[in-house]
């Protein structure tokens, strides 16, 4: 498929349209062909009745053919107003009577019995329509067959199947229009379906591997159960991955924390200034380690729990205050200042208490090991319609561009180096399971600030 | 300055040269110096087109006229030996005999043209844009009222006949009317009062005949005659001569027929091939434009469609809203006039009624 009929609604309007213009140069064409028999008829008519009124009007006397034209047939005539006449009488030998010697019927005269014809013809360089009647004699004296033959040059049928013609045509476009303006309307009317599917698809969350509901047509349920049936095997397989992550990492933690047992047991005093250097390398790395592990469990967790726990209303004061101080360990060093603030608002939120406290640990976890300096503050508050969490300190902050990428997993502010983590990716999928965003506020003289804002319950329910 | 003076002396003289027949022309020198020919062949009387061709003038100075006049089965002639000839004839044909002009187009001897003037003029009056009707002329009796008592006046075909039957000695060999054998409008007029009714026209024609009719070529020579004192009524005279004599000649009246009036357009048609086919076209122009039909009204055919009938004239008071004009219209029903077969009967029809076998055109009153 190229991109150019990539468009249903331009392929279906190419088609149709083309379809259109075949009718209507095929309805024209027959309105041109019905309208010039139409007009043929009509004057042939007029043509016969002239040239029946002159052979009727010929008389035998004394053994010989009179002519006495009427009037009245060249007045028939004269209906086609701008047409010039030619006639010729020929008498029962053949001789002209009257009229143009020069007039060639176009046919055989003595075929010509009762009924007239009529057939198409040239005279002076001009077409013309020639009509032979012919009527027949006993005089005594004169018998036979004399003919009357009557030509018209053809302007005015000509110029009625020119109207007709006209008439027809402008009919036919009008239809032809009317139809090409129904179909874009129906095209686009049938493809509205499609285009909903799009925004349903396209408005969900990343994470979102349910069902979709949306009303389709018939037509459009085969496509919309293959993304179904596609969605729920790419869910069981996410939910397979999922739980052997959270297994591993559970599987994990045991021997890990032996080792660090291990490893504490080991002592320093035993040990050489160069191997008691490893010694605590050692250490750190088997902090981090755990850490990451408990960050892969909580990950883990709150993706489980978005699916499977009932949102309730919580307090966010409260949470946010636990997550404090599971969040600040005791071994803090003094010179840090660390402060929580709550405004009087109380702010109540829809939520999961257990991963909004994950969410909100892991911001502050993250601002002490990578940001704080000498200062953290954490305040909790009500704006416009939202819970909003700061967590602000004096470090260096995350400058813009780098906003976006740290909140995938394992990403981390580049200038601190260190572990990567899943801090901002968990609280990040927190916020957005609960409707709200993770945010940053650019760094200014005060400090950095990541601001986790959540929608405020309504209603202010139980 | 000489100029001038030979344009003057033209001009004093022109009307003297009004006799030219056939292939010598009579020549209105164009105004300006820059000059392109037309070359008109007419079979209408000189005098009564001259104040529209001078007139013509004034709008087109550039323009130098060829008069070349006829009696109209001669120009009908001339015309139709040339068009089958495939022989230039002019630019612009005149004729009062429109069926023949009609013959002509139909036989393709002319050349179409449109413009607003044609636009403008009556269905009955235009074919094909290529005859064209210019003006209105009512056939009408011319009387001398020195000789007819008002007592005697006839107001219809019907009274014309019962007047030539009741004092058939009076007036006998004191009528005239056109001989159908040499004009074409004769021919023409009789033909349409025989088509209007059979039996007065029969017994008017019988009536003439008894009372030895008078036959010329021309509306012009009976005229004369009447003025002349010869003859004391003329029958279907055009009104337009008619009334041009009687300006000069206060004895002579016309009356407009109150039965019927036959109405003739008298026939323009430009030639196929004109050489001069855009002065042909001027002209055509001026002749159905205001200006020329105000001035055919005035000074040269005196009769107009719309309008009172001119002064003088005894008849209804117009002719068109009185319901008797007659108009001949101008299509291909003339055609059936221009029957070879159909005219040389109803022409022997007309000699035999009128003049028996023993009689040939152009005898003298007695």
């Amino acid at each position: 498929m190229t991109r150019n009929d990539s468009s249903l609604f331009t392929r279906l309007a190419v088609l149709v349209s083309l379809v259109l213009c075949v009718g209507a140069t095929a309805l024209a064409s027959a309105a041109w062909y019905y309208a010039r028999a139409a007009a043929d008829d009509a004057y042939d008519r007029v043509l016969k009745g002239a040239a029946l009124q002159m052979a009727d009007s010929l008389t035998v006397d004394g053994g010989e053919l009179i002519v006495d034209l009427p009037a009245s047939a060249f007045e028939l005539l004269g209906l086609a107003e701008r047409d010039r006449l030619f006639y010729r009488i020929v008498d029962p030998e053949g001789k002209t009577l009257t009229g143009y010697a020069d007039l060639a019927s176009g046919s055989d005269l003595s075929a010509v019995r009762s009924d007239p014809v009529v057939q198409n013809g040239s005279y002076s360089g001009d077409p013309v329509r020639i009509v032979v009647v012919a009527r027949a004699f006993s005089d005594p004296a004169l018998s036979g067959w004399a003919h009357v033959i009557v030509a018209q040059t053809t302007e005015a049928r000509r110029a009625l199947a020119a109207e007709l013609t006209t008439r027809a045509v402008l009919l036919v476009l009008i239809m032809s229009v009317m139809a090409l303006a129904g179909t874009a309307l129906a095209i686009r009317y049938a493809l509205q379906p499609v285009w909903r599917l799009g925004a349903a698809l396209n408005s969900r969350d990343s994470q979102d591997l349910k069902p979709i509901e949306v009303d389709m047509p018939r037509e459009m349920r085969p496509f919309v159960g293959s993304i179904n049936h596609f969605m729920g095997r790419l869910e069981r397989r996410v939910s397979q991955l999922e739980r052997f992550i959270a297994d591993a990492a559970h599987q994990i933690r045991t021997p890990l924390t032996a080792l660090t047992a291990q490893v504490d047991l080991l002592g320093h005093d035993r040990l050489g200034p160069e191997a008691r250097q490893h010694l605590e390398r050692v250490q750190q790395r088997a902090e981090e380690l755990a850490r990451l592990t408990n960050q892969l469990l909580s990950h883990a967790m709150v993706i489980h729990r978005a699916d499977a726990v009932r949102l309730a209303p919580v307090n966010l004061v409260d949470i946010a205050r636990r997550a404090f101080r599971a969040a600040v360990p005791i071994t803090l060093s003094p010179d840090i200042i660390v402060s929580f603030e709550a405004d009087e608002s109380d702010p109540r939120v829809l939520g999961d208490a257990v991963s909004l406290r994950e969410a909100i640990v892991n911001v502050i976890d993250n601002a002490l090991r990578h940001g704080t300096l000498s200062r953290l503050e954490v305040k909790v508050s009500s704006q416009a319609g939202n819970a909003v969490i700061e967590v602000e300190d004096d470090g260096p902050g995350i400058p813009r561009e780098a906003w976006e990428s740290v909140t995938q997993r394992f990403a981390t502010p580049k200038q601190n180096g260190g572990t990567a983590g899943l801090g901002f990716s968990i609280a990040a999928e927190v916020a957005s399971a609960h409707g709200g965003t993770l945010g940053f506020r650019e760094r200014n003289e005060h400090g950095f600030v990541v601001v986790l804002t959540l929608p405020l319950l309504t209603g202010e329910g139980d | 300055m000489r100029l001038l003076i030979l344009l003057m002396a033209l001009f004093i003289a022109a009307p003297a040269a009004a006799q030219a027949i056939g292939d010598k022309p009579v020549v209105f020198p164009a105004r300006s110096t820059a000059t392109t020919a037309l070359d008109i062949h007419a079979a209408t009387d000189l005098p009564a087109m001259e104040p529209l061709l001078r007139d013509f003038q004034q709008v087109a100075p550039d323009i130098t006229i060829n008069y070349f006049e006829y009696v109209t089965n001669d120009l009908y002639k001339a015309a139709d030996e040339a068009c089958r000839a495939g022989r230039l004839m002019g630019d612009i044909l005149l004729s009062s005999s429109v069926d023949q002009l009609m013959k002509l187009a139909n036989d393709g001897c002319a050349a179409a043209h449109r413009s607003p003037e044609t636009e403008c003029t009556a269905r009955w009056a235009n074919w094909r844009d290529e005859v064209f009707g210019f003006t209105y002329e009512p056939s009408i009796f011319v009387y001398d009222s020195r000789m007819v008592p008002p007592e005697d006046v006839p107001r219809s075909h019907a009274d014309l006949a019962e007047l030539l039957r009741r004092r058939i000695d009076f007036y006998r060999g004191r009528i005239g009317t056109y001989d159908i054998r040499l004009s074409g409008i004769g021919y023409l007029l009789a033909y349409s009062d025989a088509r209007q009714t059979t039996t007065v026209y029969g017994r008017l024609l019988e009536s003439m005949s008894r009372a030895d009719v008078v036959t010329r070529c021309c509306n012009s020579e009976i005229l004369e005659l009447i003025t002349g004192g010869q003859l004391y009524l003329g029958y279907n005279i055009l009104g337009s001569y008619a009334y041009a004599a009687m300006l000069k000649n206060p004895h002579l009246r016309i009356v407009v027929p109150q039965d019927y009036t036959l109405v003739l357009r008298r026939g323009a048609l430009i030639s196929k091939d004109a050489p001069n086919l855009a002065a042909a076209k001027r002209f055509l122009d001026y002749l159905l434009s205001e200006r020329g039909q105000r001035i055919s009204r005035e000074k040269a055919f005196f009769f107009a469609e719309d309008g009172p009938l001119p002064n003088g004239v005894d008849g209804p008071e117009t002719l068109k809203e009185s319901g008797v004009a007659r108009p001949i219209r101008i299509g291909p029903s003339l055609l059936a006039a221009q029957d070879q077969q159909q005219r040389l009967r109803f022409i022997a029809d007309w000699a035999d009624v009128l003049f028996g076998s023993a009689r040939r055109p152009g005898d003298r009153p007695k």
